[in-house]
């Protein structure tokens, strides 16, 4: 279009199509949409083909860099958990926690031992209490917790998957039936569909120059594998790849380097004050309701270890956090039969056989120690 | 039901199945009637009690209007309708706000009256909804359309889905006279009707959603000091975002209702090519400016009672005009500053009348008006006014304290892509999407196609919602 004459500027004939916006003060026509000539018979069909064979394409793409369809781990997926306590299951056993929660604890294993499948609330770097915030002031839910305990995410009350309480309670009829759609139609079939392999993400973690004077930090990669029902095993790559097991632990390591963003010791410490404050708040409300409440602290290893012993001294979290609340405890280092030389590929997981075994272990004590299976408090309920 | 969603998918198929079934017009009229209301109530079903209050309520009083013999009937026909609309989105979209701000000034005036916290929700969409039976009852009471026929016509031009929640904004006169007669779309409408579909969804979960939001967001959501280039980044990210996710929803939109054979209205004229601020609303969000125009700016005098009057007007409509938008002042600032700038131009207009920019200068002037409106983008954006602050000094460089927020990624991202999109805008300033599809090579047309929904598959939205649905 020229660019040189004042009318173009202010008339209204410069606008190739006439809106409401030049017609003021009038009742407005009738719009008319005009169809641009093309061979719409032919260009319909043949853009659908060219489509199939691009997602062909990136779903071979994919399945070639080991990845397998799975069910997406939403808060969609959290909520359809989430309400089993308030439709009958108020009485059950629910695991919170972090990552270690959700990929250590199999399901399958639990039930077979405990006879009842747990509800799986457990979601990765988030700390559970935000979790526990919502159990603590349900009412229906009146049966057991066990809450997992990473100490970097429980400590500093990190929340990167904070929001799945809040959606279950405002989650509308129609992301309701996306969600039944999406796991019934598009997750089982598809590999590609993994939020590690969106077109953002894969874009944004190719080796791009680095902003002087910032950092470049990997995002955390696809570490797990999730059922219909939440039950999660770290994915078989993490184990079986060297070269993403090594880049899987170069992630973790960024973690382990001082930052600008670190808080201060002094912050720190007002931190884990804080969080543990708040954990003796929910657990005095949900052991007031008759709830069992259990800490777990599960295994970890390497520098990961190496790092939460130095940032997260046992005495002043774990052991400051079971007197402050008053509710027992399990932690990995005070039981043989959970501190073997297990395979934590990146440190932080246990492999999924490995995780099979945990589980029983860790079922065998907790049924022996703190909830036994025929317990009259939780019958009597 | 979002756009951008499966649930929407599985619906608009079934639709359009339904409508074009064997069927007589009325029975396809229900249906379509019966399909918008399960689409609004698929957010919250008990709101759409809100939406047959508004759409009775219109109803009686154009009803009423056209019966009064009187001048004063009339009046409060049109009252009844004006304070019922404007009652409903007082209630839910203003009363927080204003009971806030009734607390803050009790404050300032050393009473100590501590505000109750309502937790209103806020219905999606009320503000279109309202807006269109608003208009329904304005134009009969202007004597500018005739009330509809029939009770079902003027339900279906209230809640039609396509633009039931977040427009274009129609008015009777554009959607009641397409629902009097048998309609269905040719077979290449709804082709192009899905090529329109699949562009707007592009914009919103490609563009939007994956790529700029999350530029804006580390900047505007975070608590580090933003820079020059951040800050500039962010923002420059968010006018992108804005225009991919509102524009993004009036061609979906207008995509859906040409598949069923009617037509809508243009929303977006490829604003970022606006030369001065009069032509910037001429190309964004076209139904509303319109609307605030017409219902709005006219009766307050508009230009027809001296300058005074007039720059009044102006600046009362596009402070009004930003209320609309959010219950936050943050909202009257972005009004009150393109309600300046309007104000501005029309006086430098005035006093330069015989000045001829050459091609060069109007460059330069849209240039200018980019750089503007991003400016009102900060306080759009910002979600507190210590925020916008930040970002403003930012942009103006004088944060001494910042340090590097963005990625090089993000960099990149923003100049690639909004700078894609504003020569794209100077490009098509003169043109029509369809003239430019007209004039191209169908394989070429097809790649484009093929290509788009392809990065909208890979994209994996997340369902977002589109950010006018919180207005």
């Amino acid at each position: 279009m020229s660019l040189d004459s004042r009318t173009q500027i202010d008339g209204a004939d410069r606008y190739a199509r006439q809106t409401a916006a030049d017609r003021p003060g009038v009742a407005q026509p009738v719009p008319v949409r005009p169809l641009p000539a093309q061979p719409w018979n032919r260009i319909l069909p043949f853009a659908i083909v060219l489509f199939a064979l691009l997602l062909a394409a990136w779903e071979w793409h994919w399945r070639a860099f080991g990845a397998t369809p799975g069910i997406r781990n939403t808060d969609g997926l959290w909520a359809i958990q989430r309400r089993r306590i308030d439709h009958g299951e108020g009485n059950a056993t629910v695991l919170t926690g972090a990552s270690r929660v959700y990929f250590d604890v199999q399901l399958p294993v639990w039930e077979k031992l405990a006879g009842t499948r747990p509800i799986q609330l457990a979601y990765e770097g988030t700390t559970p209490l935000v979790y526990l915030d919502d159990l603590a002031a349900d009412a229906n839910f009146t049966g057991r917790v066990l809450i997992g305990v990473a100490p970097d995410v429980f400590f500093t009350g990190f929340a990167y998957r904070g929001t799945a309480a809040k959606y279950t309670h405002k989650e509308s009829p129609s992301q309701r039936i996306g969600q039944w759609l999406s796991m019934r139609f598009i997750e089982p079939y598809f590999a590609f569909y993994d939020p590690d392999y969106a077109l953002e993400t894969v874009l944004a973690r190719q080796a791009w120059p680095q902003r002087p004077g910032r950092p470049d930090r990997l995002d955390v990669r696809k570490l797990a594998q999730t059922a219909a029902d939440r039950d999660t095993h770290l994915w078989g790559k993490v184990d079986t790849d060297p070269a993403y097991r090594a880049l899987a632990r170069s992630i973790w390591h960024q973690e382990f380097q001082p930052s600008e963003d670190d808080p201060p010791p002094e912050k720190l410490k007002q931190m884990i004050a804080d969080e543990i404050a708040r954990a003796a708040k929910d657990v005095a409300a949900l052991r007031a309701r008759g709830v069992q409440v259990l800490f777990v602290r599960p295994p970890s290893d390497g520098e990961y270890l190496e790092f939460e012993n130095k940032l997260f001294p046992r005495a002043q979290t774990w052991d400051a956090l079971l007197a402050a609340t008053g509710a027992p405890g399990i932690h990995f280092q005070d039981y043989p039969e959970l501190n073997q030389n297990w395979n934590l590929p990146e440190w932080s997981h246990l492999a999924q056989a490995d995780a099979e075994c945990y589980t029983a272990a860790l079922y065998t004590i907790i049924e022996r120690d703190f909830w036994p299976k025929h317990d009259p408090r939780q019958t009597k309920r | 039901m979002v756009f951008n969603s499966l649930t929407f998918v599985v619906f608009f198929a079934c639709v359009l199945v339904l409508h074009n079934l064997p069927l007589s017009w009325t029975t396809k009229k229900i249906n379509l009637l019966i399909a918008s209301y399960l689409f609004y109530s698929a957010w919250n079903p008990p709101f759409v009690i809100l939406l047959w209050v508004s759409t009775v309520v219109d109803w009686y009083a154009a009803q009423g209007l056209v019966k009064a013999r009187r001048e004063s009937a009339r009046h409060a026909w049109m009252l009844l309708s004006v304070v019922a609309n404007l009652g409903l989105l007082g209630y839910f979209k203003y009363g927080q706000f204003l009971v806030d701000n009734f607390g803050a000034l009790m404050g300032t005036l050393g009473i100590a009256w501590q505000p109750a916290h309502y937790d209103i929700v806020l219905p999606v969409g009320i503000s279109f909804y309202t807006f269109a039976t608003m208009s329904y009852t304005l134009d009969v009471y202007l004597r500018r359309a005739q009330p509809a026929n029939n009770l079902l016509d003027y339900a279906l031009f209230v809640t039609f889905f396509p633009h039931l929640v977040a427009g274009p904004i129609m008015r009777p006169t554009e959607l009641v006279p397409q629902f009097e007669q048998p309609r269905k779309a040719s077979a290449d409408q709804l082709r192009f009707g899905l090529a329109l579909m699949t562009l707007g969804l592009f914009n919103k979960i490609v563009i939007a959603d994956s790529f700029l939001s999350r530029v804006a967001e580390r900047v505007y959501d975070g608590d580090k000091i933003p820079g020059m280039l951040d800050a500039w980044a962010a923002t420059l990210a968010f006018s992108g975002q804005i225009f991919c996710d509102f524009a993004g929803y009036s061609t979906t939109a207008i995509g859906a209702a040409l598949c069923l054979g009617f037509a809508m209205p243009d929303n977006f004229r490829f604003p970022y090519a606006a030369i001065g601020f009069s032509d910037f609303w001429r190309r964004w969000h076209i139904t509303l400016s319109s609307w605030l125009r017409d219902y709005l700016y006219i009766p307050l005098g508009g230009n027809r009672h001296g300058e005074r009057r007039t720059y009044a007007a102006l600046m009362a409509t596009m402070l009004l005009g930003g209320l609309w938008h959010g219950a936050s002042w943050t909202f009257v600032v972005w009004g009150g500053l393109h309600g300046l700038y309007l104000a501005v131009e029309r006086l430098v207009r005035t006093r330069f009348a015989a000045y001829r920019p050459g091609p060069a200068m109007l460059v330069a002037l849209g240039l200018l008006t980019f750089a503007l409106v991003n400016i009102t983008w900060v306080f759009f954006r910002a979600r507190t006014f210590d925020k916008a602050w930040s970002v403003l000094r930012g942009m103006l460089g004088t944060n001494t304290a910042s340090r590097p927020i963005l990625p090089m990624f993000g960099l990149l991202t923003v100049a690639v892509i909004v700078g894609g999109m504003v020569l794209t805008h100077w490009y098509m300033r003169g043109r029509t999407l369809e003239s430019v599809v007209a004039r191209a090579h169908p394989a070429a047309v097809c790649a484009v196609w093929a290509l788009l929904a392809f990065a909208i598959v890979i994209a994996q939205g997340s369902g977002a919602a589109f950010i006018y649905f919180q207005f």
